[in-house]
């Protein structure tokens, strides 16, 4: 009778520690920076972890990874949940790479190079038209920031002309895509409302745009960003 | 002298430049680097060249794979140093003492590297100075010494100058001399040629001269051969005194009519009602579904298993099992060699070009040198999945291969999307042009061909029928005519009724065939087509990296613009024919650095598909 009764309590003490942990979500902290290559994510990177770029960047041939707390919150007191940042290289013959951070990833930052922008405005939008419309990005409808780099030069664009540009070639581009997969990575959705022309605001996910300069240190609207999304 | 040195991670932060080399090199060496070679899968190669405006650079790298660090020097063109490859695999050694992953700033190593420096450039001087004594010694011996005394300098100057220009080295093959100094291999042979000369390089610099001017004349004569396409016009022998009589080859009743062509009415017009084909969905619009990994995973590890046994080892079974739980300490060239081989020769068994295969697996052992081995992991897993990377790496495209956006783009400026056809003679790109042609039509694009092989019989008539078939317009004129003008008519054709697309279907030609490759790209340069299409056949061997090199090359040679037209894509046909020996496309992308846009697996319209890079990198892993 006390057998029984031993083991009734093992299970009940099993299932139940078993509920709490598939229950508690453990909420990820994850930020993914990507952008082309050459738009400035790993000067980024630097910045946020260390508060300046040191001697400089080359290329990146591999991500570059981290679980820290921003450097600009290094002097904060109290429980502040450390970030993971994933700097993924932007070299198209690399983009496989970000699949693999992608799923677990809380928040987006799209690096743009405000200065190079209209040159390179196609793929720009291209690139920023396969993750917004990535399965992982939809479903859990994971928050872009469009970071508008190297804003202190004086030739660089405003961020209303970047989104305005951003907005146009997306439309183009849902035009000539609808079902079409690009390579090997299949576009499983589509963005915006059929009938209606494309704007950041229709996204499922929360698309925001910025201005920042990684060079000078400009960068309290990142930042904050990656703050909301993981909460202490 | 060195122009600069530095030392990155890969994950592209600079650690460490030397401060007291002048100035900032000009353009952008280091990324143009890492993005035309590095990444390339090119790492096992001895140095990189990089020209700007206002500077040439050699650049020669090393890497730290435990670390992730990378090395590189670089120094102009023209000075041929030879303690470069020393000095990298000293400050290799001397930094990776000090690095560590927390740090970024390593302002302690500058007298180090100074001490290296000076060393380096020591040991080099007293190599060139023993260089130097023997030199004067041998010109006073008699004639036949001094060409014996003279080739062994020759070879030991060669031998010493092959390690600085290692890039140079494939030049030394044909006798191109460049601006500048002709050291390196050509030294051997011209010594050799010395009959008692007091100074060696005066007569080195004579033979130069003399050389040049033949090459001169000679290069001159083939440009006055005239560019006409070969003209084999067959000649209907009109007198036949014998009539001949119909063959009989077995019991069969002899067949009466035996043309088969259509009924034909008065000027020449095929009068048959043209249903437009509609075949279906092309296979370009038809998702792939990729098996899952994991079942190929297990299969891997199988084979790998029963390769390695036969596998002759040179230590005991125990001990190598003990390491591979254990963990190596550093994976040497040595470890390496024989899972290399086995990769290699699996990859030339699906039908990779040797060359390609020996240039892969350099660079993947490049790339895996000095790393720690994991624990629980053998060699052979190790290099597999590496060798993996390195294919997906390669195989996926460099820019983007949406067509359609182009001709969308294309079409707000108002002007046609041009796209030409190149190829060797029979690989299908007639075929394909039409398959291409109906993929676009089903996405509402307006087509039109432009029939520019002019030489082949029939080629004119097959695009006609095509046409007729798919509906569209077809821009002709006959044979005989110059392809480039035809095209250039085509694509002013196209202007003035509208057409999206323009295909031009040029005649297969043998890449050593000078006249047809200069015609062809005089077409390229008058025509500035928007895609340069090279269709290869996936039956094709060794032979792809001689085509399209060749092809590439002579595009470059010919072309009298300053910034010659390459080839953009590839186009792979008779995909169908192979089941698994899809080397070809791996060779092919290689060698050109231009992506597959499309895989042409059958005779049919639709069968048209894009290349699918994981399931080909798993099939030549297999």
């Amino acid at each position: 009778m006390q057998l029984y009764a031993a083991i009734a309590v093992l299970l009940m003490t099993t299932l139940f520690l078993f509920s709490i942990r598939l229950f508690r979500r453990t909420k990820s902290n994850t930020i993914v920076l990507t952008g082309l290559s050459g738009s400035g994510k790993t000067v980024l990177y630097y910045v946020l972890r260390d508060g300046s770029s040191h001697q400089g960047t080359v290329t990146s041939m591999e991500p570059n990874e981290g679980t820290f707390l921003l450097n600009s919150e290094s002097n904060k007191k109290g429980k502040i949940k450390p970030v993971h940042l994933v700097d993924v290289p932007g070299h198209s013959r690399l983009r496989p790479k970000l699949d693999d951070f992608l799923p677990q990833a809380a928040g987006i930052v799209f690096v743009v190079d405000a200065v190079e922008f209209l040159p390179n405005c196609s793929s720009v939008s291209e690139y920023l038209y396969d993750v917004l419309t990535r399965a992982s990005v939809v479903k859990k409808k994971i928050p872009v920031l469009i970071c508008c780099n190297k804003s202190d030069k004086v030739t660089a664009h405003t961020k209303e002309f970047i989104r305005k540009q951003l907005e146009k070639e997306i439309e183009k581009l849902r035009a000539s895509r609808s079902a079409i997969s690009a390579a090997d990575i299949s576009n499983d959705f589509t963005l915006g409302v059929p009938g209606e022309v494309f704007a950041f605001s229709q996204c499922r996910n929360v698309v925001t745009i910025v201005e920042a300069s990684g060079l000078k240190g400009e960068i309290a609207e990142v930042e904050q960003f990656i703050r909301e999304r993981v909460k202490p | 002298m060195l122009e600069q040195l530095l030392i990155f991670t890969r994950g592209g932060l600079i650690l460490w430049t030397c401060k007291e080399l002048g100035d900032a090199l000009k353009g952008s060496p280091i990324d143009t680097l890492i993005r035309s070679c590095l990444l390339e899968e090119r790492s096992g190669a001895a140095s990189y060249n990089y020209d700007a405006p206002g500077a040439s650079y050699t650049l020669k790298w090393t890497f730290h794979n435990e670390l992730g660090l990378v090395f590189v020097a670089v120094y102009q063109r023209i000075l041929h140093l030879l303690y470069v490859d020393e000095l990298l695999a000293m400050v290799r050694r001397g930094f990776s003492e000090i690095y560590d992953p927390k740090r970024t700033v390593y302002n302690d190593f500058d007298e180090t590297f100074r001490q290296l420096r000076k060393e380096a450039e020591a040991r080099a001087e007293e190599l060139k100075k023993s260089k130097q004594m023997v030199k004067p010694v041998n010109n006073n011996k008699k004639q036949g010494q001094v060409q014996k005394a003279g080739s062994d300098k020759g070879s030991k100057k060669s031998g010493g100058n092959l390690a600085a220009d290692g890039g140079d080295g494939d030049n030394g093959k044909g006798r191109k001399l460049e601006n500048g100094h002709s050291h390196g291999n050509h030294v051997e042979n011209e010594e050799t040629r010395i009959t008692g000369v007091v100074n060696g390089k005066e007569n080195t610099s004579s033979n130069i001269s003399a050389f040049d001017v033949s090459k001169l004349q000679k290069r001159t004569k083939t440009g006055k051969k005239t560019d006409s396409v070969v003209n084999k016009g067959s000649k209907v022998d009109p007198k036949t005194k014998v009539t001949k009589k119909n063959r009989v080859w077995d019991d069969a009743p002899p067949q009466t009519k035996l043309d088969f062509t259509d009924p034909v009415d008065g000027n020449g017009n095929e009068n048959i009602v043209v249903v437009a084909a509609n075949q279906g969905e092309s296979m370009m619009d038809v998702e792939e579904i990729i098996s899952s990994d994991s079942e190929g995973e297990e299969d891997d590890d199988d084979d790998v298993e029963k390769d390695s046994k036969p596998e002759a080892k040179k230590k005991g079974w125990f001990s190598s099992m003990f390491e591979s739980i254990a963990g190596k300490a550093n994976l040497e060239k040595e470890d390496l060699e024989p899972a290399l081989k086995a990769l290699k020769d699996r990859l030339m068994t699906k039908n990779v070009a040797e060359e390609i295969a020996e240039k892969l697996c350099e660079s993947v052992a490049a790339s895996l040198e000095g790393k720690k081995l994991a624990s629980f992991t053998r060699v052979s897993s190790t290099v597999q999945a590496a060798m993996e990377e390195a294919l997906v790496r390669i195989l996926t495209p460099r820019r983007s291969i949406d067509i359609l956006r182009d001709v969308h783009a294309a079409k707000e400026q108002r002007k046609p999307y041009v796209v030409v056809f190149v190829g060797v003679n029979g690989v299908g790109k007639s075929t394909n042009l039409a398959k291409v042609a109906y993929w676009l039509l089903q996405h509402n694009v307006s087509v039109m061909m432009a029939a520019c092989d002019t030489f082949r019989s029939g080629a004119v008539e097959q695009l006609r029928t095509h046409a007729r078939r798919l509906q569209i317009p077809i821009f002709e004129k006959g044979y005989e005519k110059d392809p480039a003008i035809v095209a250039k008519e085509a694509i002013q054709e196209a202007t003035r009724n509208g057409s999206d697309v323009v295909l031009v279907d040029t005649a297969g030609r043998m890449q050593d065939n000078e006249p047809l490759m200069r015609a062809l790209s005089k077409l390229i340069y008058l025509n500035n087509p928007d895609l340069v299409l090279f269709v290869g056949e996936a039956l094709v061997g060794n032979d792809a990296v001689d085509q399209l090199s060749k092809f590439n090359q002579k595009l470059a040679d010919l072309s009298t613009s300053p910034t010659p037209r390459l080839i953009d894509g590839i186009l792979l046909t008779k995909f169908d024919t192979i089941d698994d020996k899809v080397g070809a496309a791996l060779s092919m992308v290689y060698i050109s650095g231009a992506p597959v846009m499309f895989v042409g697996c059958g005779q049919s319209y639709t069968d048209l598909k894009k290349l699918n890079v994981k399931s080909i990198v798993k099939t030549l892993l297999k």
